[in-house]
């Protein structure tokens, strides 16, 4: 028989094969369980595909008909050999916050140091550029958030009507926050993943607007207002980006220094903490936002600065409480 | 830009299963098709937000959506293996880079990294997928994943292939000839030559391609002599196969 009527009979004798195949793979998709004897047989025709693909390699370069047969293969190897794993994970809220958070950002507490030390670094350098020459401000600081008597600004905010004066602002803003919030975490994070060292830096320039505004109320002799109105939000909204950066800078250090068990091993291996510090930032966005939105523009008249300065202790308190303390647990036999 | 490349997955049966990286066009039509129906769906929340107390009215909606965008990508990942409703009407699919179903954490991260993808515009993406031979975005490169093809029949012996910038033989008059005139078998010939030629020591290259290129001269009634034999059965097959063969 010369090759291609050989190959003919071959394609004839094969594409019922193949077919059956295609059906069982449809079927695989649309439900949950196929039965055992349908995934039996689908595993039978899914080996004796792949024989076919290979024996068909022999007869043809035909790119047609060897990627149609290399498709189904495909779609069998992905349906047989995939991930023996819930998908769908069930909701254990009480585990995830209370053990899969607090535990993961201890795990990785050298990346939450290096991210935190950016941002630690980042305010000390713009406060003392501030402090020591104040015209630096207006270099350091971008033009909308620049405030060129801050004193001027305080008396303003606390003289005049309430920046929120209605739920239906403070819900709105808020939201609004932790919405912008939480995409500039995931910018964090991904720059540290994918660069390491432009994460590192945007927590670092973060520390330095943060610094240099500081500076600008503290030079002004209203720095109590600025903790006031910072402090309580803040206490949860800087962790949070110190950790999606941090998360990001995990995985940014698996790319650079893989070690013995190879880089994409390495990579892999920082999906669940990088999953679990992504949750912790987002939650904690979640609350600075709400605060943010109504608590932290309250005027003096409102709630006077000690009881906001207060409130942002507790809050810390309580953030190094949940992350930094280890839980006792009975662990079962 | 380069060029695209095939991914090869050796599966435990020992067969070389080619994954064909699909395209940026058809991904960002895909993409459009997403965003679209997220839009839709922003509007139908936002429709509905005027049913509430105007007290949580805004935050609901501003929150609802921030929610729809983000869990758009991992839920439709993983409910429907790796397919969006813009990649499953343009035949693509999000798999892990070893050809397997991308899991939660991957979903979560590659779409995490859609923050950076898509700023300025989709640029940081767009730029990144066209400078990878796979055509990955940063989430795809981060999340080790692949978005695939699954329409399109090409094999890699042939995505290798290169490209000629004048076929003479790519013409209707031609095309019908070889409609009426050269068989399955014929073509099957012209392709499997094209392929093995690369191997063939000079010489029985050269006589093989002589003795082919005159029986399809006959054949399809070529008289354009300036055309070797081998060129004739190159632009032959890149005529019956769609692209041409090196």
């Amino acid at each position: 028989m010369t090759a291609p009527a050989e190959l003919e009979s071959f394609v004839e004798r094969r594409d019922e094969r193949w077919r059956a195949l295609e059906t069982l793979l449809d079927g695989a998709e649309r439900e949950a369980e196929l039965g055992p004897e349908r995934l039996m047989e689908l595993v039978r025709l899914y080996r004796l595909s792949c024989s076919d693909l290979n024996r068909l390699r022999t007869l043809t370069a035909n790119p047609d008909l060897l990627g149609r047969v290399n498709r189904v293969v495909a779609r069998g190897y992905r349906t047989i050999y995939q991930h023996r794993m819930r998908r769908w994970p069930r909701l254990e809220l009480k585990q995830w916050m209370f053990r899969d958070m607090p535990d993961t950002v201890r795990r990785e507490w050298r990346f939450v140091l290096a991210s935190a030390l950016a941002l630690l670094l980042g305010a000390a350098l713009g406060f003392t550029a501030v402090v020591s020459n104040p015209d630096d401000a207006a270099g350091l600081v971008p033009p909308g958030l620049y405030v060129e008597h801050p004193r001027e600004r305080v008396a303003a905010l606390e003289s005049g009507p309430e920046r929120i004066d209605s739920a239906e602002k403070a819900t709105s803003f808020g939201a609004f926050l932790y919405s912008h919030n939480i995409q500039v975490s995931f910018v964090a994070f991904t720059l540290g993943a994918a660069t390491l060292f432009l994460g590192w830096l945007l927590v670092f320039l973060n520390g330095v607007l943060l610094g240099a505004v500081a500076a600008q109320y503290a030079v002004e002799g209203v720095g109590t207002f600025f903790l006031a109105w910072v402090g309580p939000h803040g206490v949860l909204e800087l962790p949070a980006i110190v950790i999606a950066a941090a998360a990001g800078l995990r995985m940014g250090w698996a790319v650079v220094a893989p070690g013995e068990i190879g880089r994409p091993a390495a990579i892999r291996e920082t999906f669940t903490p990088a999953a679990w510090l992504l949750a912790t930032s987002v939650l904690l966005l979640v609350l600075a936002g709400i605060i943010e939105g109504s608590f932290s523009q309250f005027s003096a008249r409102l709630v006077p600065y000690p009881w906001k300065i207060a409130a942002a202790g507790v809050l810390a308190i309580g953030l190094v409480g949940w992350l930094g303390v280890p839980r006792r647990r009975s662990d079962g036999p | 830009m380069s060029g695209r490349q095939s991914v090869l997955v050796h599966s435990p049966e020992h067969v070389e299963i080619a994954l064909e990286p699909a395209g940026l066009g058809r991904r960002g039509a895909a993409l459009l098709l997403d965003i679209a129906l997220i839009g839709a769906g922003c509007g139908l929340l936002a429709t509905m937000g005027r049913l509430l107390p105007a007290s949580i009215a805004g935050a609901v909606t501003t929150t609802a959506c921030f929610v729809l965008f983000w869990a758009y990508w991992p839920v439709c990942e993983l409910r429907w293996g790796g397919r969006t409703f813009g990649k499953q009407l343009l035949g693509l699919r999000v798999v892990d880079g070893r050809g397997l179903p991308l899991d939660g954490r991957q979903s979560v991260i590659r779409t995490v990294a859609r923050a950076l993808d898509m700023a300025p515009l989709g640029g940081v993406g767009f730029f990144t997928a066209l400078l990878d031979r796979r055509r990955r975005r940063l989430g795809d490169l981060l999340a080790d994943t692949l978005v695939v093809e699954e329409r399109a029949g090409r094999y890699l012996a042939f995505a290798a292939a290169g490209e000629r910038r004048y076929n003479s033989l790519r013409t209707p008059r031609m095309r019908r000839l070889i409609a009426h005139r050269l068989g399955a078998e014929d073509r099957e010939f012209l392709l499997a030559v094209c392929l093995r030629a690369g191997a063939m020591a000079e010489g029985a290259r050269h006589d093989l391609f002589e003795a082919a290129g005159a029986h399809f001269r006959a054949v399809l009634e070529i008289d354009d002599d300036r055309l070797t034999g081998e060129a004739v059965v190159r632009g032959l097959a890149s005529v019956c196969h769609g692209r041409d063969v090196d």
